[in-house]
């Protein structure tokens, strides 16, 4: 859990961050979003004090930062910036193997743990753990940033910025991967932005900034459906708004399921249960469908959806 | 690298190696290849390739150019091999040449007669040289086989000036006129540039870091190491003199030391002054190039500075820093020689001598062994500063 109260930071005379509270509970995904210069990165450098705050409290797990020494403070917890940081003078694996080789953990743990990593990120171990980080592409090299932020297994997840630099395709499958992992691990996380659409699509709860403050800090759909400020609502797109809502939901939510899933006839088409309403509504539109049957992952046909029925209650 | 990438373009016709090997024959037919003085000063006859090596040699070397040219320009699958084989033994065996031509045209009674190297044997020299390079660049080699390949050219060398045969050379006369001098001025001039070049990496590197930690010293640090470069070597030697004198004469203890206004005291001092400037600002250059967000993140997952610093900083700093210093080290080879003005000893004491007898050869004898230790330190260096660079430079 981490605790912000009160805090501030000052530039000389300017106030980068203006006396903000903010509570981010343990396992969740907290986004910070905002235009550049809204104080969002500075926020999140203040977490692991990388900038030291001026003014205010700021606690993890109960404890006060400044009572720690910053070292072992960073050590757990985990940190992706954009462009990866990854030292270009290491392979892959002993990028990864990092934090683990500062806390002197022994050989062959920290190997088994690289080649573990590897695979939970999708980068086959043989193929890639001997590489330099410029013999990567753009999303290879951040999968890497990803997991060299969890080698030590910390229990918070500090990510500035980490898709920002990638192109769309990329940014949306290292999105999807990072809800894979994060139902698995459930790691506090603090993840910044000016993204919104990546914010709706990661966050339990997002933290809207401006010039240095929270403007509001809720679930994705309250920020959608009533936005505190002008601010808000023009951030958050005032026209697709009722779109956006849908993209949240997912299939299994508005589906009539079968109190049994059945064996699907062979070549039968349909959507996933973890497809978004958005997604669902879209493919209908464009098959001209008005009831699909929806597969589970297992590949069953666990119910089916009506475009009646998401068209009523999706948004 | 792949097979494909060293494979495929030699099967490729060269281009640069039929040039350099035209112009090779052409040179070594059109000028002088050795020349025959009656006495030390004296200037003497030359004589072409015909005549200084007869109708069999001069066929021979024609030959043995030629067959480079048309194993370079062949369809061949593998011609490298071979063309470095030939290359390599022309070069080992070069100073047979001057052998069979002293052998020739040396006059049997008269001891002060002596042979010395013309025009076309230097060029035959440096082109079959640049050809060497060549081949090894596109062998795609790595260190050892170089290395191998210079130990077995520059062995064969002192195994044959060594050898009664080249006893006639002028450089072999002015070097067995002095051994003792030779050996001496040989370990002056790399305690002087190595010396220098050691204290100047180090001075360096506590000043770059001193520019590092702090903006306010960055400028008066650049401006002096900047401003003693721009001093004219010659006027450093020499105005040095009186201060490192006075110094001498006010402590008798460093006297005792050796320092006096002349010898090697000034010299290693104004050595070092003009090495500072190199060494400061790549040092100063490769430790600003290491960008922020490497540290910014080394430092975010909970690295303290002195691990910031040894584990990323320094490795990625060394190469550019081992540049400057092989950048350094040559331009400190070079300013030794002039160091000699003011009796600090080194190759530049022959240079000096041959200038004021008007004697060539003894020029030739300071000034070559200084180029060959410039050009061997700086072989040396970059293989250094190559294996230090542990990335690969594809992509």
């Amino acid at each position: 859990m981490i605790e912000l109260k009160n805090v501030t930071r000052r530039f000389g005379d300017a106030v980068a961050v203006d006396r903000i509270n903010l509570r981010v509970e343990t396992g969740e995904v907290c986004v910070l979003v905002g235009s550049s210069g809204c104080g969002k990165s500075t926020t999140l450098r203040m977490i692991n004090q990388l900038l030291p705050h001026s003014e205010g409290e700021i606690l993890v797990d109960g404890k006060d930062v400044t009572a720690m020494n910053p070292e072992q403070l960073r050590l757990n917890m985990g940190y992706v910036i954009q462009g990866t940081g990854l030292f270009p003078h290491w392979t892959v694996a002993r990028n990864i193997a990092m934090v683990p080789q500062l806390l002197k953990w022994p050989r062959e743990q920290i190997d088994e743990r690289v080649h573990e990593l590897l695979t939970l990120l999708d980068l086959a171990p043989a193929v890639h753990a001997n590489k330099y980080p410029q013999q990567l592409s753009g999303g290879q090299a951040q999968r890497v940033g990803v997991a060299r932020a969890l080698a030590a297994n910390p229990n918070i997840l500090l990510m500035d910025e980490p898709f920002g630099a990638l192109d769309a395709i990329t940014r949306e499958n290292l999105q999807l991967e990072m809800l894979r992992i994060q139902r698995q691990l459930k790691k506090t996380t603090v993840f910044v932005t000016h993204d919104i659409d990546e914010a709706l699509r990661l966050a339990t709860r997002i933290a809207v900034m401006d010039r240095g403050s929270i403007i509001q800090h809720d679930t994705p759909e309250n920020i959608l459906r009533r936005p505190a400020s002008e601010f808000v609502e023009n951030l958050v797109g005032k026209q697709d708004r009722g779109l956006k809502l849908m993209s949240l939901r997912s299939v299994r939510d508005l589906m009539q399921a079968y109190p049994q899933p059945r064996q699907p006839e062979p070549g039968a088409d349909g959507l996933k249960e973890d497809d978004s309403l958005r997604v669902a509504l879209s493919i209908m539109l464009w098959q001209n469908w008005n009831e699909v049957p929806v597969f589970n992952a297992e590949g069953q046909e666990a119910g089916t959806i009506t475009r009646e029925r998401i068209i009523q209650e999706g948004a | 690298m792949s097979i494909f990438s060293s494979v495929a373009p030699n099967s490729m016709p060269n281009r640069v190696l039929p040039v350099l090997g035209c112009l090779a024959l052409a040179l070594v037919w059109l000028l002088d290849l050795g020349v025959i003085q009656p006495n030390r000063i004296v200037p003497g006859t030359g004589h072409g390739l015909l005549s200084a090596l007869g109708g069999a040699g001069a066929g021979l070397v024609s030959l043995i150019l030629a067959g480079c040219v048309l194993l370079s320009l062949l369809p061949l699958r593998r011609r490298y091999l071979p063309l470095l084989a030939l290359v390599g033994l022309s070069l080992a065996l070069l100073p047979l040449l001057l052998e069979i031509f002293a052998s020739r045209h040396l006059p049997e009674n008269a001891p002060y007669a002596r042979s010395s190297i013309g025009a076309g044997f230097w060029c035959l020299l440096f082109l079959l040289s640049l050809m060497l390079i060549e081949i090894l660049g596109r062998l795609g080699s790595g260190r050892g086989l170089q290395l191998l390949i210079l130990a077995f050219v520059s062995g064969s060398w002192l195994w044959f000036l060594r050898g009664d045969g080249l006893e006639s050379l002028s450089l072999v006369r002015e070097f067995n006129a002095r051994p003792d001098k030779f050996e001496q001025a040989f370990w002056t001039h790399l305690a002087l540039a190595f010396g220098a070049v050691s204290i100047s990496a180090c001075l360096a590197f506590f000043l770059a870091l001193k520019m590092i930690r702090s903006v306010a010293w960055r400028r008066p640090i650049l401006g002096a190491v900047s401003f003693l470069q721009t001093i004219p070597s010659l006027a450093v030697f020499g105005l040095l003199i009186a201060p490192l004198s006075a110094l001498a004469a006010a402590f008798p203890a460093l006297q005792a030391m050796g320092i006096r206004g002349i010898g090697w005291a000034p010299a290693l001092l104004a050595l070092v002054a003009y090495s500072l400037l190199p060494m400061v600002r790549n040092t100063f250059v490769a430790f600003t190039e290491v960008s922020e967000s490497l540290s910014d993140a080394g430092r975010g997952m909970g690295m303290n500075e002195r691990q910031l610093f040894f584990k990323l900083k320094l490795p990625l700093a060394l190469p550019v820093i081992v540049e400057g210093v092989r950048i350094t080290t040559i331009q400190a080879i070079g300013l030794t020689a002039v160091a000699a003005l003011i009796g600090a000893g080194g190759f530049g004491s022959f240079i000096f001598q041959g200038l004021g007898q008007a004697a060539m050869d003894l020029v030739l004898l300071g000034a070559l062994p200084t180029i060959a230790l410039a050009l061997l330190a700086d072989a040396l260096l970059t293989m250094l500063a190559a294996s230090l660079k542990p990335t690969p430079a594809t992509a």
